[in-house]
């Protein structure tokens, strides 16, 4: 192909310049007879030279962006690859020039990549599903001790105790599932028009509870009705999380601010609270798997760990976004959006 | 009542054996499909509790089987996989009702429990236990001579509880039954609805009734005489 454009550039130079040769020289020939030189030069250069200038530019110009559009579309469609295409192909030309082998091997590596992320997401999702049998059994056979009747006091709450912990740790092996299954694709919901402001009231009144204990105070500032297409048990997934997020990394008598505003064409929720918030630079990594964006509270952490990831995925699975902003002892603000059916100011 | 359990992992068999003979049934145990597939056509069971995941036939083909020979009794589906989309799967293939593992066995009983009273279910409007008495129709609450002001949430768990009395009541059915949750949110809410129920129908009174089973779940029962 490069081949195929300098042979045109060179071959349309040749010919301008084979012209431009013929016409100057004929016409020097005349402008010594008629003793005009300079004035005949400035003309030649003006009718011939111009057009020519001209002509080579734009022709340059358009060779260029010929020669260049394949690279401008494989540029596009490799900044479309994302760990959640990796299985697409991108298009080729099977013509066999540069930009077509470039093409094979950047699918190539996009493949490779493929096969290394599917398997640790398959590993995720067998180890989750391998640990399950052990943790019944576990947790099955511990309960079955706690309710012999004879046991003293002090084994009752040492039984009991490691029991608590075999729940926690089905508690995050449940939520490593759920997540690699949906790095899967293996989890449909079930979308159905919900009140979205019905929910988040419901949620209020269990966030003033939780609340309670750690003396916060919590107000709704708007709830405007909403309807979305959606999946109900999620969403009251989504606003336990977020809710027991802010009570939990919240500081004594704090507060938690909560939101429904509604527009067309989202709804914004937002979950305020006060407390130690995170720093800036480990704000971009609060959604990862397992991170602690506190590390005061890491001995103390109830929970699993994959609260906001969780979080993410449901708002992801409903095509909304969801984002943090955070001044650290001062105010953490929590927004998501999603897209709504109908709306109407309360 | 007799239950038949399905299910190929020893161990996990024998804790639910032991915690259904505990609760009064008769129970029967297979450890793999085949097996299972033909015994409620020699023994008439109560309810089965069927695990998915069985050699040689599995527990949705079984299923689907038993309901094609119109076998109507009441099935408990188990199952490690635990999403939604088998949920609906075990639903849909004929199951009254479904639990993935880890699950606790408070909540096998449980559900065991309700698909074997299934329809012999008691219709009382007010609920009483000791002075304690709930009228699911003016959705009013007493106890002795007060009247007791309850949050929707609260009296929800309550008529819950009332609606099992003397039996345990593990946090995941109470999520279930009262908050509509079908996932496990990993807080202390139903602790907290529990603390706030005690100190409003309990803690000015005598004999107290609502009891902590600690690691297990909750009780509501007049405490032995």
């Amino acid at each position: 192909m490069t081949l195929w454009y300098s042979g045109v550039l060179l071959l349309s130079t040749l010919v301008i310049g084979i012209l431009c040769f013929d016409e100057l020289s004929e016409r020097r020939e005349r402008s010594v007879k008629a003793n005009k030189g300079m004035e005949e030069i400035l003309v030649i250069v003006l009718w011939i030279g111009l057009p020519a200038v001209v002509l080579s530019i734009g022709g340059g110009w358009w060779l260029m962006r010929k020669a260049l559009a394949p690279v401008a579309t494989l540029t596009e469609a490799m900044r479309g690859v994302s760990d959640r295409n990796l299985n697409q192909e991108l298009p080729r030309t099977h013509n066999g020039d540069e930009l077509d082998q470039l093409t094979e091997v950047l699918n190539a590596m996009t493949a490779r990549l493929n096969a290394s992320f599917t398997r640790i997401k398959d590993f995720t999702l067998h180890a989750s599903h391998e640990l399950k049998t052990p943790l019944t059994v576990l947790c099955g056979e511990t309960e079955t001790e706690l309710r012999d009747e004879s046991l003293n006091p002090s084994d009752r709450e040492r039984i009991a105790s490691r029991l608590d912990e075999l729940r926690r740790m089905a508690l995050i092996v449940n939520g490593l599932t759920l997540l690699a299954k949906a790095d899967a694709g293996l989890i449909t919901l079930t979308l159905a028009p919900v009140r979205l402001d019905e929910l988040v009231r419901d949620s209020f009144g269990d966030i003033q509870i939780l609340a309670e204990a750690s003396a916060l105070s919590v107000t709704l500032l708007n709830c405007d009705r909403t309807t979305v297409k959606a999946d109900a048990h999620r969403l009251r997934q989504l606003l336990l999380n977020l809710a027991d997020n802010a009570v939990k990394y919240n500081q004594p008598g704090g507060t938690i601010q909560i939101g429904l505003a509604s527009a067309d064409p989202a709804a914004e929720l937002t979950i305020s609270n006060t407390g130690p918030g995170i720093a800036a630079n480990l704000l971009p990594r609060i959604f990862e798997r397992f991170f602690r964006g506190d590390p005061a509270h890491n001995g103390s952490v109830e929970g699993c760990g994959l609260g906001l990831s969780i979080a993410q995925w449901i708002v992801a699975a409903h095509k909304g976004s969801i984002s943090i902003k955070s001044v650290p002892n001062q105010l953490t603000t929590v927004t998501v959006r999603l897209p709504v059916l109908e709306s109407q100011p309360a | 009542m007799r239950v038949l359990v399905i299910e190929d992992e020893k161990k996990t068999a024998s804790f639910i054996r032991k915690a259904l003979q505990a609760e009064g049934y008769a129970v029967d145990v297979c450890h793999d499909g085949d097996e299972g597939f033909v015994a409620p056509s020699a023994t008439p069971y109560d309810a089965i509790v069927l695990d998915i995941m069985l050699p040689g036939r599995d527990g949705l083909s079984i299923l689907r089987r038993w309901r094609q020979g119109h076998n109507r009794i009441p099935v408990l589906l188990l199952s490690a996989r635990g999403d939604v989309i088998e949920r609906v799967e075990g639903l849909d293939a004929g199951a009254d009702d479904y639990l993935p593992k880890p699950f606790a066995l408070v909540e096998l009983a449980a559900r065991v429990r309700a698909l074997t009273r299934r329809g012999g279910d008691t219709k009382a409007t007010v609920l009483r236990l000791a002075d304690l008495s709930l009228d699911t129709i003016t959705r009013r609450v007493r106890r002795g001579e007060s009247d007791i002001e309850l949050t929707a949430r609260e009296y929800r768990l309550l008529e819950y509880l009332m609606q099992s009395t003397g039996r345990l009541c593990g946090r995941m059915m109470i999520l279930e039954k009262v908050w509509d949750y079908d996932f496990d949110p990993g807080t202390n809410l139903v602790d907290v609805y529990i603390r706030r129920l005690r100190g409003k129908i309990d803690t000015a009174f005598e004999p107290k009734l609502l009891h902590t089973v600690r690691g297990i779940g909750y009780v509501l029962k007049q405490p032995p005489a």
